[in-house]
């Protein structure tokens, strides 16, 4: 805290980079853009490999192979709250892991469920239909605020 | 710097969802955050067709903070006309949406062609506590509600008085007002409790005169009444407990009203009659010094520290200690409720503190020589604290604990004899 330049990525879900036009789900990948004093730059985009993940996924459900009840009521809950846009929980975990350097993911929906798992690593969501502009100056003036312990006032 | 206040006895401005609440069929559409309703309610008869767990919210959260929750705030009032059958509509604004700036009085005047009224309230915590939120839903009415009206309906009186729920009495108190202002031969018109409501409040421009009995607060709300109704008031400062007050109430408000003064005797001398009968009963318990305490203190809003104070040294003879204000009085108004301190009966004087922070006025009643036990008439947080000194408790003002009250009142002749019932129960049981 203090006077250190704090630094922290956003993840921002949009098919051509300007507007935020996806669902969490049905992201194809996201752009991350890096924050440093209070201004943004586009750092990386980060690719989503299905095929890929579900496999470590596979590996990681096999160990908890207890939760097989659970984890049903989670992929339906999850399937029907996310729009459709969602194909299930063990893709949505992954996702989660490709974006957990991340302080906050905005996109145009989200699911309740997988809100829950990013509030668990502290992640915050925003769902909002924007362009990313108009969303990282809301949200980098709100960080920088909060960060500061200033008022939102004004 | 911050400043820790310890035992506060009111809540904060949106606490006036209760005000909301005590007019029958109008719910409160809150603009907060998930958890302000649930704080605010208190289990002391907010139950019913509304209550607190149903009212409609935006329950806002970080995104609505980062992005503004204007958008959210229109889908709930516009969902809440559709599922929820009530008569009108009362958005209040809790810290988060005013301190992020959302335009909620712009979404609200949307509504302005709803079947039903939709208002709001400006009722952010840092404006003020629930005594003030309270003033700013009455404004609301006032200014986005009500128009003047031509025609008047002779003799018809709007009463208001105590701030519901806050006030433990609200209810049993607003209708021995009502009754007193009957006797009369007024017609009185409330707004709060069982069976009044909208067809109330849209009574009040036609009402001669407005009646406001407290010290401070809804005095801005007579003004502006005053202004845009054009409908006088009479400002009658002390909450009427007990023959004393009540008669002057009477004589006082019969005056203003242009009572016949015959009349207005008549309607004292027999409740008089009855009141001192009754006191006569109990004189030798009355007489007997080792029952009651010697000196005593109110902690209390100023409405019940003002109008106890009164009552216990006009009409029981008591002495009175320091007297503390809880309810954050404004200071425009502290000059005049000490003066009527100073107004009392055998020439007595009671000293009065405006003090919010519970520790300190703790700290002044131990302080203080009561010669012998005393006699608190306070909140819950003064019980353990006269336990401790060996006095008289009992439970007047907000928080209330120990006490289950759904109709009873401390207005008028009747109000003072159950107020004498209640505080020499308290000091008979230590004897017996």
């Amino acid at each position: 805290m203090g006077a250190a330049a704090l630094s922290y990525k956003i993840a921002i879900a949009s098919s051509d980079g300007k507007q935020i036009d996806e669902t969490f789900g049905s992201a194809k990948s996201f752009i991350i853009y890096e924050v440093t004093d209070g201004v943004y730059r586009q750092a990386e985009e980060r690719i989503f490999h299905p095929d890929k993940i579900r496999d470590e996924t596979a590996a990681l459900l096999n160990r908890c192979g207890s939760s097989g009840g659970c984890g049903d009521r989670a992929h339906g809950g999850c399937g029907s709250s996310a729009g459709g846009g969602c194909s299930g929980q063990g893709d949505l975990s992954s996702k989660v892991m490709l974006i957990s350097d991340c302080r906050c993911v905005v996109c145009k929906k989200i699911g309740f469920h997988i809100q829950k798992q990013l509030e668990r690593k502290a992640i915050s969501a925003f769902d909002v239909s924007c362009s990313a502009e108009e969303a990282l100056d809301k949200i980098t003036f709100y960080y920088s605020r909060i960060d500061k312990h200033e008022s939102l006032r004004g | 710097m911050a400043k820790l206040l310890d035992k506060q006895r009111y809540k904060c401005a949106m606490g006036a969802m209760q005000t909301v609440q005590a007019i029958t069929r109008a719910i409160p559409v809150l603009h907060s955050g998930p958890g302000c309703a649930q704080k605010l309610s208190d289990s002391i008869g907010s139950s019913g067709y509304f209550s607190p767990n149903i009212f409609p919210c935006t329950s806002i959260n970080e995104k609505d903070v980062v992005f503004g929750g204007v958008k959210k705030l229109d889908t709930t009032i516009e969902n809440a006309l559709k599922v929820i059958d009530a008569d009108l509509y009362v958005v209040l604004t809790g810290c988060i949406p005013e301190i992020v700036g959302d335009d909620t009085g712009e979404v609200v005047s949307r509504y302005e062609d709803a079947d039903k009224p939709v208002i709001f309230a400006s009722t952010a915590g840092f404006k003020g506590n629930n005594y003030k939120g309270h003033e700013q839903v009455i404004d609301a009415i006032i200014e986005q509600y009500l128009e003047k009206s031509d025609e008047k309906e002779k003799g018809l009186v709007n009463i208001w008085a105590d701030v519901p729920y806050q006030d433990l009495f609200w209810l049993g108190n607003i209708r021995e007002l009502e009754k007193l202002i009957a006797e009369l031969g007024l017609t009185p018109n409330t707004i709060f409790g069982y069976q009044r409501g909208i067809e109330n409040i849209n009574r009040i421009p036609k009402a001669e005169f407005n009646l406001l009995v407290s010290p401070w607060v809804s005095v801005g709300n007579m003004k502006k009444m005053e202004k845009k109704l054009g409908i006088p008031y009479l400002h009658y400062p002390t909450l009427p407990i007990g023959a004393y007050e009540t008669s002057k109430f009477l004589r006082e408000v019969g005056k203003f009203a242009g009572v016949d003064e015959q009349k207005i005797e008549g309607i004292i001398n027999e409740h008089e009659n009855y009141y001192y009968y009754l006191i006569e009963r109990y004189a030798d318990m009355f007489l007997e010094t080792r029952v009651m305490a010697k000196q005593f203190s109110v902690v209390a809003d100023a409405q019940y520290a003002l109008g106890l104070t009164k009552f216990l040294v006009n009409d029981l003879g008591l002495v009175p200690a320091k007297q503390f204000i809880t309810d954050d009085t404004p200071k425009a108004f502290q000059d005049q409720i000490r003066a009527e301190f100073e107004n009392l009966n055998y020439g007595l004087k009671a000293e009065v503190r405006f003090e919010t922070d519970g520790y300190k006025i703790h700290n002044e009643i131990q302080a203080h020589d009561y010669h012998g036990y005393p006699l608190i008439l306070g909140s819950y947080y003064e019980k353990e604290l006269t336990e401790k000194m060996f006095g008289h408790y009992l439970n007047i003002s907000w928080p209330v604990q120990d006490k289950v009250v759904l109709d009873d009142f401390y207005v008028g002749y009747t109000g003072g004899i159950r107020l004498i019932e209640d505080i020499y129960s308290v000091a008979v049981q230590r004897w017996n």
